[in-house]
């Protein structure tokens, strides 16, 4: 699909030096399955970055890095690193647009530096859809209906992507738009899992993840998962790669599990957030 | 989709018409309207089909192009996919309205065909590293009654099912530049084995229940539903949850359960008509005029 009708681009003539690099024979293209799992496994049953294949990234947030927004947080899982900046609510731009209940917008975007191949700085159709998902996500979250013909903007920048950023994009959004004291049902936590044919790797790492490019067998997949812990329900899932209902099931427990896990980090994150404001509100107080 | 106005007395109608497996046109809840199905209608395209499913109508045309492979993958052919959501076909469409929807279409179809041996892409190669075949599947969304991701895959697969490939000879090497040589019988064409191609299969949840083949109605009283591919071999191969509400994780695996099995059976259905079709040879088209 053309991405910018607009402007007339000339046919792409650079590309990535990584093309020339020497493929040996564990060259990924003509990888099995069982000699893929050599490869991310060893025997000891251990990932390459040391750890089970049920235990995730440590995962580190922080709210209050965008001065300029209302609410913003910033994750950081292994290496993903991502922003999230909320503004509103505010007035919907185009006047006529305006519904009884509020709207969410959402942006999605890796900066051109965040993957090893480069990326446009202009969104691309994968980043397009990966907004959609985000903004179906937040919107089973948020309760529009506090905000009436206003709109909320949600920002999502991805400064380095070392797997699952879809994962943390909705954890970190969910954080922002709680530290913007948006009225929510619950907090998102997502997470993703990468299915190997007799193993399910918690929380992929990009050489982890499934690529559509590499490898068809079967029982090949991943899954990201939107949960929302408290209300125990799902509101984003995105599964690609061949598998069948039963994994699937399976792959959903571990998720969801995870989730739990995860959601009193988010709730502590958030806790000294609330302090800090009411700190900080209370030095104001006593300067004036 | 179209916004569809319903009063409160016709969204509790629909839910518990739901409740009762009984629609209200009568089908049940895994129930699929009437499909209208002909292939071949375009000329100048190597592969076309039109699908109309009730009230929702496809026009896919499929032409095949000789270009450079990708650079990452130098021995396949590719395919791409366009979505053109046209302004006829519901209001919303109108101008740049329908765009969104259209990238969504298209991009699941793209990962729903990326993943697992869906399509044999090396038989597309022409020249290793240099030419290949590469497939332009257009599809054209004229109405909009409706179900649009299963109307579009079936019109998808079943115009590359009768896409038909000119067969290209490589003549010897001159110097380093080969040559490429055209059968000169215009019926020497090749055609894929469309086996596998997955077929996307929507459902969504009213109250307890979810539904096969949604009219707009009933997508207007859904918070949320799934859309699942699933190829020949009731393997799923690409799931996304779409709508702004969200699904209870047992509801979930059941409808990807029951998804597995639908998606088994029409894709059964498809390619036993698309086999007849063929084989009743040449008949009158009927085109647009039904």
């Amino acid at each position: 699909m053309p991405v910018d009708s607009r402007r007339l681009q000339g046919p792409e003539s650079a590309f990535s030096y990584t093309l020339l690099e020497k493929k040996d024979a564990n060259a990924e293209e003509s990888i099995l399955s069982a000699d893929l799992q050599k490869m991310l496994i060893d025997s000891n049953h251990v990932r390459k970055d040391k750890r089970k294949p049920t235990d995730a990234r440590p995962l580190f947030l922080r709210t209050g890095i965008i001065s300029q927004a209302k609410g913003s947080a910033y994750i950081e899982q292994g290496n993903t690193k991502l922003v999230c900046g909320v503004y509103g609510p505010r007035e919907v731009q185009k006047k006529s647009d305006f519904r009884l209940n509020g709207q969410l917008f959402c942006e999605f975007k890796f900066a051109p530096f965040s993957c090893q191949k480069r990326r446009s700085h202009q969104q691309d159709n994968e980043e397009l859809v990966l907004s959609g998902l985000l903004r179906e996500a937040l919107e089973a979250a948020v309760c529009l209906h506090h905000f009436p013909k206003a709109q909320v903007e949600v920002n999502i920048m991805v400064i380095e992507n070392d797997g699952s950023p879809l994962a943390a994009a909705l954890t970190c959004a969910s954080l922002a738009l709680a530290s913007a004291s948006i009225p929510m049902y619950d907090l998102v936590i997502g997470a993703a899992v990468r299915q190997l044919p007799k193993l399910l790797l918690l929380d992929p790492t990009k050489d982890e993840e499934w690529q559509p490019k590499l490898n068809h067998d079967e029982n090949n997949s991943n899954l990201t998962v939107g949960f929302m812990p408290s209300m125990q329900q799902i509101c984003a899932y995105v599964h690609e790669g061949v598998s069948n209902p039963e994994e699937l099931e399976q792959m959903l427990k571990i998720v969801t599990e995870y989730c739990l896990k995860v959601q009193p980090v988010v709730q502590l994150c958030l806790k000294e957030t609330v302090e800090k404001m009411l700190a900080s509100e209370g030095e104001n107080n006593d300067a004036e | 989709m179209a916004e569809i106005l319903l009063s409160e007395a016709e969204k509790a109608f629909i839910h518990h018409g739901v409740q009762d497996d009984l629609r209200c046109d009568g089908r049940t809840r895994l129930g699929y309207r009437p499909i209208i199905l002909e292939t071949g209608l375009v000329s100048n395209a190597s592969g076309s089909s039109r699908l109309r499913l009730a009230n929702s109508d496809v026009l896919v045309g499929v032409k095949v192009e000789l270009a450079s492979p990708l650079s990452e993958k130098p021995l396949e052919g590719r395919l791409e996919f366009f979505v053109d959501c046209s302004a006829n076909a519901t209001p919303e469409f109108e101008g740049r309205g329908g765009e969104d929807l259209a990238n969504e279409i298209c991009r699941f179809l793209q990962m729903s065909y990326m993943s697992g041996d869906t399509i044999n892409l090396s038989e597309l190669s022409v020249l290793a590293g240099q030419q290949c075949w590469v497939l332009y599947v257009d599809i054209l969304i004229l109405e909009c009654g409706g179900n649009l991701y299963d109307t579009v895959s079936l019109a998808v697969k079943s115009a590359l099912y009768t896409t038909q490939i000119p067969s290209i000879k490589v003549a010897t090497m001159d110097g380093d530049q080969p040559e490429l040589e055209l059968s000169e019988d215009p019926y020497d064409t090749k055609r894929l084995n469309t086996q596998n191609v997955p077929c996307l299969v929507t459902l969504m949840k009213i109250g307890n229940h979810y539904l096969v083949d949604p009219t707009p109605e009933e997508e207007c009283c859904s918070s949320s539903g799934v859309v699942v591919a699933v190829s020949g071999s009731k393997k799923i191969t690409a799931v996304r949850k779409i709508g702004s509400g969200s699904l209870h994780p047992e509801s979930l695996v059941s409808m990807l359960k029951t998804a597995s099995e639908v998606g088994a059976v029409v894709n059964k259905i498809l390619m036993k008509k698309l086999l007849e079709e063929e084989t009743a040879g040449k008949t009158q088209k009927v085109g647009f005029m039904r």
